[in-house]
């Protein structure tokens, strides 16, 4: 599903934030993406979402290389991907329901299925009953469960996430991984970037740990990373 | 270290339901025009100050090159009318026999630019002068008639190249014998027509500059927009939205900012040519003269509403661009 090949990324700055990078993750796969701050984590991700564009190497989706996708293809690949940003980037001036439903309208959903899928995410995340709040009047941890909701909405194939748990407690942290899980239970590709190692520490998942740029460990937990 | 694999030949939940029908995307693109188009309006109406700045401002730089123009095509509606009527006066030599007299008159209205011909007989002529002049006593005093006989040349309407031919008419007039002098005022006539020529350049000159004031005070406007909502272009931009998505509220702002400035315009100018219309009718009446004065009318509304929008959508666009170009990954 996701493949990295020597994948390279610097930027116009002289800022190495990638050296040549390589794994795959198959479909239905979760992984965790570990480092320090500044290791890479965020550019990678980045890269898969064609925020930023690899500078050398190939990077495979599907079997189909990021690189050549042209620019106007950009909209249609970032369709198929769901992602839960670190401040959950929510739009403050709609309620929770309208932002759930924002990739479908983009996508061009017809409105009549807007919102039977809107509420099957919003029921997932548990957060049914909030659907005509405003964000800000919500908790961290619920606004957090409002992103994941609109980044899976339009059941994409690929899961991104950017810190999910930055500033939630042990206890709803432990609550968003499982929603992961249950997303890849079925069939979505997840992969997790986190600098909280507590989290993932008892969980039996791959781990693909950066530091400064490169690899230095790829496999599961129990190695302690 | 098998991770899940007995879960990767599950079935894709999200593949089997990926595919939206046309006919469905069609009318989730309709339904998302007509809720953009909602709420663009609302916006404008939410900061009723700001868009009334920029409308007035809109409408003035419409309005200003509009009344100019107008105000050309009456002056040029009143030069035209004088040019079709530009009469040439024939004067026969003193004491030219009846034949001869007559013999001009059948020349002149033999040639093929001759629309009519009157005669004034130079007893006519003077009966004329005694009426009108107010000289009448002292015209008894004479043992003679001093004034000539004279035909009153009405040429067909001429078309663009109506001057020359009028000049040539009269050197063929002037060459019959017992033709004394043929006049033709036309000198002003043509001056009339450069000045409007010139004028005609400068109102263009004018119109351009302000228009590209208009885009700019368009694009300005909704460049402010845009960077109100800033971090909102960039999360539908991430979630998958095509330039097109993101473009289209600005636009509706830009559009309706111009049409509004546009049909502002036509306000402005429908009022004060009804203003100004009366003292015209007033003052023609006072030369004898039917002139009205040309207004607007329904098109000259529709076009700069239409101008108005059109502004609006390009300078809307020309914003947008620029932004989405700034935000492109490298």
């Amino acid at each position: 599903m996701i493949c990295f090949d020597n994948v390279s990324k610097r930027y116009s700055t002289g800022l190495e934030a990638l050296k040549r990078i390589s794994f795959e993750l198959s479909v239905g796969e979760m992984a965790f993406l570990t480092g320090p701050s500044g290791a890479g984590k965020s550019t990678l991700l980045k890269l898969l979402m064609l925020m930023e564009r690899p500078s050398s190497g190939a990077l495979l989706i599907n079997g189909k290389n990021l690189m050549r996708l042209p620019r106007s293809a950009i909209p249609n690949y970032r369709r198929q991907v769901g992602v839960v940003f670190q401040n959950h980037q929510l739009l403050s001036d709609r309620t929770v329901f309208e932002n759930v439903a924002l990739p479908l309208q983009i996508s061009g959903y017809p409105p009549s299925e807007t919102g039977r899928r809107v509420r099957a995410a919003l029921d997932g995340v548990g957060l049914l009953d909030k659907e005509s709040h405003y964000p800000l009047t919500l908790s961290g941890g619920q606004q957090q469960r409002v992103g994941i909701a609109r980044a899976v909405v339009h059941k994409p194939k690929i899961l991104l996430a950017d810190e999910p748990t930055g500033n939630l407690d042990p206890v709803l942290s432990a609550e968003i991984m499982a929603l992961f899980r249950r997303f890849q239970d079925v069939g979505v590709t997840v992969l997790i970037a986190t600098h909280d190692l507590s989290l993932i520490h008892n969980l039996d998942h791959r781990i693909i740990h950066l530091a400064d740029g490169m690899l230095i460990s790829d496999g599961g937990s129990a190695s302690g990373a | 270290m098998a991770r899940n694999s007995r879960l990767t030949d599950l079935p894709m939940r999200g593949a089997k339901d990926k595919k939206i029908s046309l006919a469905d995307r069609w009318k989730s693109y309709i339904v998302h025009h007509r809720i953009t188009l909602r709420s663009a309006f609302k916006k404008l109406l939410m900061e009723p100050v700001q868009t009334l700045l920029t409308v007035t401002v809109i409408a003035i730089a419409l309005a200003l090159p509009s009344a100019m123009f107008l105000m050309l095509k009456n002056v040029e509606q009143l030069g035209s009318g004088v040019e079709a009527s530009a009469q040439l006066s024939v004067f026969i030599k003193k004491g030219a026999t009846s034949q001869q007299i007559k013999q001009v008159q059948k020349q002149i209205l033999d040639l093929p630019e001759v629309w009519s011909v009157d005669y004034i007989s130079a007893d006519q002529a003077l009966q004329e002068f005694k009426a009108l002049s107010g000289f009448g006593q002292a015209l008894t005093y004479l043992d003679d008639n001093p004034l000539p006989a004279v035909f009153l040349v009405q040429p067909i309407r001429l078309g663009a190249s109506g001057s020359n031919q009028v000049e040539q008419l009269v050197t063929t007039i002037t060459s019959f014998s017992a033709v004394d002098e043929v006049l033709v005022d036309m000198l002003w006539v043509q001056r009339l027509s450069v000045m409007t020529d010139i004028s005609q350049k400068l109102v263009l000159a004018m119109g351009v500059s302000l228009i590209i004031g208009v885009l700019l005070v368009i694009g300005n406007t909704i460049r402010l927009g845009i960077h109100s909502r800033k971090e909102e272009i960039v999360v539908v931009k991430l979630i998958g939205a095509t330039d097109a998505y993101v473009r289209r509220p600005f636009l509706y702002s830009g559009f309706l900012l111009g049409l509004l400035g546009g049909f502002i315009a036509s306000i402005l100018l429908v009022g004060s040519l009804l203003w100004i219309g009366q003292s015209v009718s007033v003052l023609a009446a006072l030369y004898q003269s039917k002139f009205d004065l040309t207004g607007l009318g329904f098109s000259g509304v529709l076009g700069l509403c239409a101008l108005g929008s059109v502004i609006g959508l390009c300078g809307a666009w020309m914003a947008v661009m620029q932004h989405l170009r700034a935000i492109e990954p490298k």
